[in-house]
């Protein structure tokens, strides 16, 4: 790396990180500091004031968001992981006739987008008395982040020896035990990366949200953001910006720690082939 | 035989779980949305199957052109702010050590956040009164008065796109970095025993054998600007004058303001229709097509 690369790379990353920096910053700082020109760099009283205001506001409704979104997020892993373990073996060491047409069907989600399917789901939720509820909205997510960790899993499972499954028939291990007890543990890290990933999108999730919930028991997250936002008549910095500082730690703590997992599990489903 | 059917069976009965969700939550809404956008859609009482009057009435709305266009120019936009420093860190950062470890994880982890904090984030970097921006650049002499970033057709659509930048290119620099680890070190050597400069190097065996991979990252970034929501939702409402307002902006605003829920399928079967046609001709361009 020369000198040049090495100086440009320390001054971007240097301005990406005071984006974030600046937001935390902003909500550390006592009110009457952060509406001031100049803007201040350095607070001599730094506070949680904002904090304070975040969860207390409207009896506490934005630990609800929180509670809420770690729930939804919990229901999505928990279907996501369902689907794609049994999913992916199916079609890596069970495939039947017609089992290729499936896996087709199942990767074509990814080339179609749900934002233009909003309508008629809607419309099915609405029939099935699951609109504006936590089950409604974790089964839609599952559907659509699906499709990737299926993918991902099979991928995995088919990078196993075939023997491992043969030898555990010989011993007479029925199918469901040669999976959990035998494929499962050697696929950790794909398990890994399929908890990552629809952790993320679903905490990060905000036109589903959006357009399938109404009430404050169910909205998430970032729905909650922005109506802290958009709720007074002029912007509060200071509780917008702690508001986002919040609802970022528990990504960039589970994006940090599982990096590694996440990085493999993005590149092997989309260099290959 | 008996071996063969009962691990069929066993297959059918693995695979029921994504089927089953499949089948209600994707291949259903599929059929639906179809279906409704030949027909006048009531939410009480019978719809009436209309023929292609919603799709006329679509095609003849300014807005729905309007949107488009602002989507259009949006992708084009922030596709190259994404790719170009992309592949600049990504040629960078090839190599695994400890250095470029670090440099990795701080440009891929805007991509954990969400869309929504990054927008609030940037609005307040952005805002004309307080903005760190406005600081920024009066103190450096670049400009004498604060500037309501946000506030202006093609100004807003730059500093969205800025964001998005920010927040997006990780992603791509990873798959690129993934592309690039693949390419045998053989070839750049015996480039290097020929004499190759640095450029032809990187002109003509990088990009050539890369393309694959850049191709992939494109169709994910392109396919994502035309689904725009989240970011100008909150940074502009589609304004100054509905001008950064995107298609997903309209559809939401058709169906779920205005309830036209007929018209608002037939403009979900034309986002369909565009953003599957994008994918097909860009695996095309990626050589795709014959595997």
């Amino acid at each position: 790396m020369s000198k040049t690369v090495l100086i440009i790379l320390i001054i971007a990353s240097f301005l990406f990180l005071l984006a974030i920096y600046w937001t935390i910053f902003t909500s550390f700082k006592p009110p009457q500091e952060v509406l001031t020109y100049p803007p201040r760099f350095i607070t001599t009283n730094p506070t949680l004031m904002q904090y304070e205001k975040l969860f207390t506001a409207s009896d506490g409704i934005f630990l609800r968001y929180i509670g809420n979104t770690f729930l939804l997020c919990g229901l999505s892993i928990a279907l996501v992981l369902v689907q794609s373990i049994f999913g992916g073996y199916s079609l890596s060491k069970l495939s039947f006739k017609g089992s290729n047409v499936i896996f087709l069907i199942i990767l074509s989600i990814i080339m179609v987008p749900y934002q233009s399917l909003l309508i008629p789901l809607y419309d099915l939720l609405n029939k099935m008395g699951l609109l504006d509820t936590i089950p409604g909205l974790a089964l839609i997510y599952s559907t659509f982040y699906m499709p990737f960790c299926l993918f991902m899993m099979k991928n995995y499972f088919s990078s196993l020896p075939v023997a491992l499954r043969e030898s555990a028939l010989i011993d007479g291990a029925s199918e469901l035990k040669i999976l959990l007890k035998v494929h499962l543990p050697l696929a950790l890290p794909a398990v890994a990366t399929t908890v990552v990933y629809v952790f993320l999108q679903t905490w990060n999730d905000f036109i589903l949200s959006l357009i399938f919930t109404s009430s404050s028991d169910v909205r998430n997250v970032q729905v909650g953001i922005m109506n802290f936002a958009t709720s007074r008549f002029t912007q509060d910095w200071g509780l917008i910006n702690a508001g986002a500082t919040f609802s970022i730690i528990p990504s960039i703590l589970i994006f940090l720690l599982l990096q590694k997992y996440y990085v493999q599990g993005m590149t092997s489903g989309t260099t290959k082939g | 035989m008996r071996q063969r059917t009962r691990k069929a069976f066993l297959g059918i009965l693995f695979l029921s779980p994504a089927l089953v969700m499949v089948s209600i939550f994707f291949l259903y809404p599929l059929f639906k949305v179809v279906m409704m956008s030949f027909q006048k859609w009531q939410v009480l009482g019978a719809s009436e199957f209309i023929g292609l009057e919603n799709y006329k009435e679509a095609l003849s709305d300014n807005e729905f052109w309007k949107s488009l266009w602002n989507t259009t120019i949006y992708a084009a936009i922030v596709t190259p702010m994404i790719f170009l420093p992309a592949i600049f860190l990504a040629t960078a950062l090839k190599k695994t050590s400890k250095k470029t470890k670090f440099f990795r994880t701080v440009f891929f982890l805007p991509y954990a956040i969400s869309f929504v904090a990054a927008s609030y984030m940037w609005k307040w970097i952005y805002n004309d009164m307080y903005g760190l921006l406005n600081y920024a650049l009066i103190s450096m002499n670049l400009i004498s008065q604060p500037i309501n970033w946000l506030g202006g057709t093609w100004s807003a659509r730059v500093m969205v796109s800025i964001m998005v930048a920010w927040k997006t290119l990780g992603f791509s620099m990873i798959i690129i970095i993934a592309g690039l680890q693949g390419i045998s070190p053989a070839i750049y050597e015996a480039a290097r025993i020929d004499g190759a400069k640095k450029w032809q190097e990187f002109r003509f065996i990088t990009l050539p054998l890369l393309r694959p991979t850049i191709i992939l990252a494109l169709i994910i970034s392109i396919a994502g600007s035309f689904k725009a929501f989240d970011h100008f939702y909150i940074m502009t409402q589609g304004g100054p004058l509905k001008t950064t307002q995107t298609i997903v902006m309209y559809i939401n605003k058709i169906a779920f303001d205005y309830y036209n829920l007929g018209l608002g399928a037939a403009i979900s079967v034309i986002f369909l229709g565009i953003l599957l046609f994008i994918s097909y001709m860009q695996l095309k361009a990626g050589g795709f097509s014959n595997e």
